[in-house]
């Protein structure tokens, strides 16, 4: 056992974990990030897929202590804005006027363009992969602002969907590459917080 | 910080929402990473089992010794099949009628498939879970495996299943099928032509990427056994848990979590729901098993094989007049759904063609491999993929085009609905302009003029049924509960699990429009067995059409009473009121009237102001069992309720030096009845398309000789990639508005599957001259086949059977014969009689010891 500290969305997370502790079941178990999923544990789903200092890794690959000391953002750091209060609705109809965001008490901009184009194009449905193309895709579209379809597909490449056919989440990206354009400055650098005790 | 911009009060009639791409509900918690899954929970005190599995196809069990592994650390119980003997009881495969025993939690006396339970660990964490796994002691006796199915039936074959008597089949035929249509000899003998071919299909899994898995909860002291499970149905794995454990229904509570997909691969029970529950009974604490992605692979049920001997018949104008088959049906080591999906496979693949004479005979048949069930499709891309391609190779020998041929038959009445000679009501249908449709955007006239090299293009048309009423299973029901809250906020009840289908969206839009309710005002509760109404789950693309029928209904009773209470309270006549923006109103007054959350004030806490005698219920329920017929005794029958409409189109390009096929266009031109939200519907062609491409150019499942499963692994069995996928941008809906389903909607889930692995196959054949008769088509295959057709100097070759090494028969008189056992030739007639016989005539059976 060993003890290991990594930064994840902003947080610095410390725990005692037995040495073999891959990077994902430190997400999930000692930082309790559950965003982050395992869907084969071999590197070849892309479901794990987090940031560590603006490379991507399948975290279901890489051992926690591989990654000690540094930091990780993974789905839940794209949109902590939107953890406020959700407003509630009493009497007021949308109905015919429909504006889900809006409704949720959430706004637009409390998303990652990446997630609202998935949003709007229909890009997830059982939504199990959906975080880790969202980094994926996301990562990609910082660097690649211009992408063609067939570059997109070839960035997803390591990625697996088995409910959409991958089209609408090609749409999605192509959305989100013209968002980002538009809003060079969407990158929330969320700022560290006090150490958790885990 | 942003602000949410001040809400108008919408005056006017609000717009409907079915039919709109309405965003969808679920999508936030699944985009912000809040959604949980199975494998996202932590429950206090939870401890972790893990499953050892054997290494073998087929041996006898000698022993199995934990006794070592429970002295690991951390270990606090384990457990193998003979501890089990006479504790739990079997539960097992769906046969007409009949539940055949044959499922276990662990191996007992024998191993079956690679990849069966054979014990199993539970520790403090998964480390040293899986440790004390490696020191389980496993005596077998390894057995000849059977992988091929039809050696599995050959004379002097070893038996599969031990101890078990079918009713119907014998040896390791557990089931036989049979279809009696017409006089197909007569229609042989007046055929003009007749074209025969022997095709095989592949293994496919679902592979949905939420691992199978669960986490069993009981309480000692109440007797509560909770089980959060992946599954697409709570009460088949509430109803069969609490069979297997002997418990009263009512003290086994499956809740859902969010479900990552299934794809058919979660529509039962599995040994790990069993397992998981015993091990927390005799723990009292909460017990995690979620499966491993090779376990899922090895066990978590895969698409059923088939071998078919198959023949078209065809009048020289190219009316369809005769199908024959005798199927081989690799429904694997044991098989819930297998039997089913052969049933209702090759009944509704059958269209969209009203073929007057048919003569099926099906063997059902074990093997050592991989449990078959249900997978995206259920039998039909099967059947498609041999019949389809055979109306290809009779309209090449009429002269006719694939286009030609399909036009003329396709089932086109001049009324509906029309029954069809094997008793399908086609209820609506645009199946032919689905057709001309697909030709059109695909370029067929254009191609066949003028072909590209190396280029080609395939048709195939299919239709998909939308309901589940099996031979074995004799119901096609979903359940509503609606309850207005007290706030005029809405919850729908429902125990059909939505996993990817936006079943929150699509009964939302139903019930915003019913109610005049805001679409953001309504919930949907997750499916939990102690609080949602009754219903099958989710399977057979019933969602749309019977589930969304059920809350249409429940809804439109809540309407009756909300609107029974308003003409009360407002004294005004009820047919002069209407619902709308969160109101009831005088029709004529639209910007008046009362809140819902007025009217749901009043029923829970004025009750004085109700009508006298009015019951003071926010609740409504529906449940809808649809008007669909079970199967007759000559196969025959309406097992679906409606008929969605799938007409695809491929254009392939072969590289004859790498073998690699790409598809380069696709047409997909669907009738799926009213769209409830067209995106969503658009994405479930899509994600269809996937599942069956994946069948035509690559899954697989490999075996070696002694049946161990070779690609257990994403490595090695080709799910599709992004970069495989051709830009599907070319889909078309034509609509038919069920007249059956009160809303006009069919079901989307499956259509898209269908015609795949057959569109493909004739476009590659188009492009290659190579007819492929085994799936998938893999580039190994292709260069195989293209190097073989040269050295024979061929322009049109069939592969494999035209290889000079092919030892498999070649021509209708070679073909197997179905085995004619007496089981086979037993007296239907007088079973109906049987049937029909009054309870009184058999006696008082109470007395009975």
């Amino acid at each position: 056992m060993q003890d290991v500290t990594i930064t994840i969305n902003g947080d610095i997370v410390t725990g005692t974990i037995d040495e073999r502790t891959l990077l994902l079941d430190f997400i999930r178990d000692v930082a309790g990030k559950t965003g982050t999923h395992n869907g084969c544990l071999e590197a070849r789903c892309g479901c794990c897929s987090v940031e560590v200092e603006g490379d991507i890794v399948k975290s279901c690959n890489v051992l926690a202590l591989q990654v000690a000391g540094r930091s990780v953002t993974t789905i839940e750091g794209l949109s902590k804005e939107r953890l406020r209060p959700v407003e509630h609705v009493t009497s007021q109809s949308l109905a015919g006027m429909y504006a889900p965001l809006e409704a949720m008490g959430a706004d637009v901009n409390d998303l990652h363009p990446v997630q609202v184009a998935f949003h709007q194009c229909h890009a997830l449905q059982c939504g199990f992969c959906t975080p880790g193309m969202v980094m994926v895709m996301k990562n990609y579209l910082e660097e690649n602002p211009e992408p063609t379809r067939d570059d997109v597909r070839t960035a997803i490449a390591g990625n697996l969907c088995r409910c959409t056919g991958y089209q609408h989440i090609v749409d999605a990206g192509m959305m989100a590459a013209e968002t980002m354009r538009s809003q060079p400055d969407n990158s929330r650098p969320a700022p560290a917080r006090p150490a958790h005790d885990h | 910080m942003t602000q949410a911009p001040a809400r108008p009060v919408a005056s006017g009639v609000a717009a409907k929402l079915v039919g709109q791409s309405v965003p969808r509900k679920e999508d936030l918690a699944l985009l912000t990473g809040t959604a949980r899954f199975i494998d996202d929970i932590r429950l206090p005190g939870m401890v972790y089992a893990k499953i050892l599995r054997s290494e073998v196809a087929h041996a006898r069990v000698r022993s199995v010794d934990t006794s070592t592994a429970l002295t690991m650390p951390g270990v606090l119980d384990a457990m193998c099949g003979a501890d089990l003997v006479g504790k739990v009881k079997p539960w097992g495969d769906l046969m007409q009628d009949l539940l055949v025993g044959d499922h276990t939690p662990f191996a007992v006396d024998k191993v079956l498939y690679h990849g069966q339970e054979l014990a199993a660990v539970v520790a403090s964490s998964r480390y040293e879970a899986l440790d004390a796994l490696e020191k389980i002691e496993v005596d077998l006796d390894q057995l000849k495996a059977y992988v091929d199915p039809e050696e599995a039936i050959a004379p002097g074959a070893g038996l599969i299943q031990e101890g078990i008597t079918y009713e119907f089949g014998d040896g390791n035929i557990f089931d036989r099928y049979k279809v009696r249509i017409g006089d197909i000899d007569v229609a042989e003998e007046e055929a003009d032509v007749v074209v025969r071919q022997r095709f095989t299909t592949n293994r496919q899994a679902g592979a949905a990427l939420d691992p199978h898995g669960c986490i069993a909860d009981f309480d000692s002291f109440t007797g509560v056994l909770t089980i959060y499970s992946s599954t697409q149905s709570i009460y088949m794995v509430r109803d069969v848990l609490a069979d297997v454990l002997q418990m009263p229904r009512n003290k086994v509570r499956v809740i859902i979590p969010e479900v990552g997909a299934g794809f058919g691969s979660k529509a039962q029970i599995f040994p790990y729901e069993v397992i998981a529950a015993i091990f927390s009974m005799r723990l009292g604490r909460p017990v995690h098993l979620v499966l491993t992605r090779k376990e899922i692979f090895q066990s978590g049920t895969a698409r059923n094989g088939q071998v078919r001997y198959a023949e078209l018949m065809c009048k020289r104008d190219g009316t369809i007049t005769g199908y024959r088959d005798y199927i081989i049906h690799n429904t694997g080591a044991m098989s819930v759904w297998g039997n089913q999906v052969l049933h209702i496979g090759t009944n509704v693949g059958m269209l969209p063609y009203p073929i007057p004479n048919i003569r099926v005979d099906g063997d059902i048949v074990h093997t050592n491999t991989t449990p078959g069930g249900a997978l995206r499709g259920f039998g039909i891309p099967q059947m498609i993929w041999a019949k389809e391609q055979l109306v290809d190779m009779a309209a090449a020998e009429l002269g006719l085009s694939a286009l030609e041929i399909r036009s003329r038959n396709v089932v086109r009445p001049e009324v509906f609905p029309f029954r069809t000679p094997m008793g399908h009501v086609i209820d609506s249908t645009t199946i032919y302009d689905c057709l001309q449709k697909s030709a059109e955007a695909i370029g067929f006239e254009e191609h066949t003029a003028h072909p590209t090299p190396y280029e080609g293009i395939g048709l195939a048309v299919s239709m998909k049924y939308t309901s589940c009423r099996h031979p074995s299973f004799d119901t096609d029901q979903s359940a509503v509960r609606l309850r207005l809250e007290t706030d005029g906020t809405v919850t729908i009840y429902s125990s059909d699990v939505t996993h990817g289908q936006g079943h929150a969206t699509m009964l939302s839009q139903i019930v915003a429009d019913v109610l005049g309710v805001g679409f953001e005002k309504i919930t949907l509760a997750q499916p939990d067995s102690l609080n949602s109404p009754f219903g099958l789950g989710t399977y057979a693309s019933r969602g749309a059409a019977v589930l969304g029928t059920a809350c249409r209904m429940a809804a439109e009773r809540l309407r009756e009473r909300l609107l029974t209470i308003a003409a009360h309270v407002l004294d005004a006549d009820i047919a002069s009121l209407e619902m709308s923006n969160d109101r009831v109103y005088i029709a004529r007054l639209p910007d008046s009237g009362l809140y819902l959350e007025i009217l749901a004030g009043i029923v829970a806490y004025r009750t004085h102001q109700l009508p006298p005698g009015f019951e003071p219920s926010l609740e409504a329920t529906a449940t809808y069992d649809t008007p669909t017929e079970r199967e007759g005794a000559d196969g025959s029958g309406n097992l679906s309720v409606t008929y969605s409409g799938a007409a695809h189109a491929a254009r392939v390009r072969v590289d004859p030096e790498t073998g690699l096929i790409r598809i380069v266009d696709y047409v997909m031109a669907h009738d799926t009845g009213v769209v409830i939200n067209p995106l969503v519907v658009e994405g479930q062609h899509q994600g269809g398309f996937l599942m069956g491409m994946g069948m035509a150019l690559g899954e697989d499942y490999l075996y070696d000789d002694e049946g161990r499963l070779l690609n257990a692994s994403f490595k090695n069995y080709l799910a599709p990639t992004a970069t495989d996928m051709p830009e599907l941008d070319h889909n078309f809906e034509i609509p038919a508005p069920s007249l059956t389903i009160p809303g006009g909607q069919k079901g989307a889930g499956e259509s898209g599957t269908g015609p795949v692995p057959a569109a493909v196959g004739n476009a590659v054949f188009n492009a290659s001259g190579v007819r492929f008769t085994s799936l998938p088509i893999t580039p190994e295959k292709m260069l195989l086949a293209l190097r073989e057709k040269e050295r024979q100097g061929l322009s049109v070759f069939r592969f494999p059977d035209d290889m000079p090494d092919f030892t498999g028969p070649r021509t209708h008189a070679e073909w197997p014969e179905p085995d004619l056992s007496e089981s086979v030739d037993f007296d239907w007639d007088s079973f109906d009689e049987i049937e029909d016989l009054e309870l009184d005539d058999l006696g008082d059976v109470d007395g009975a010891p």
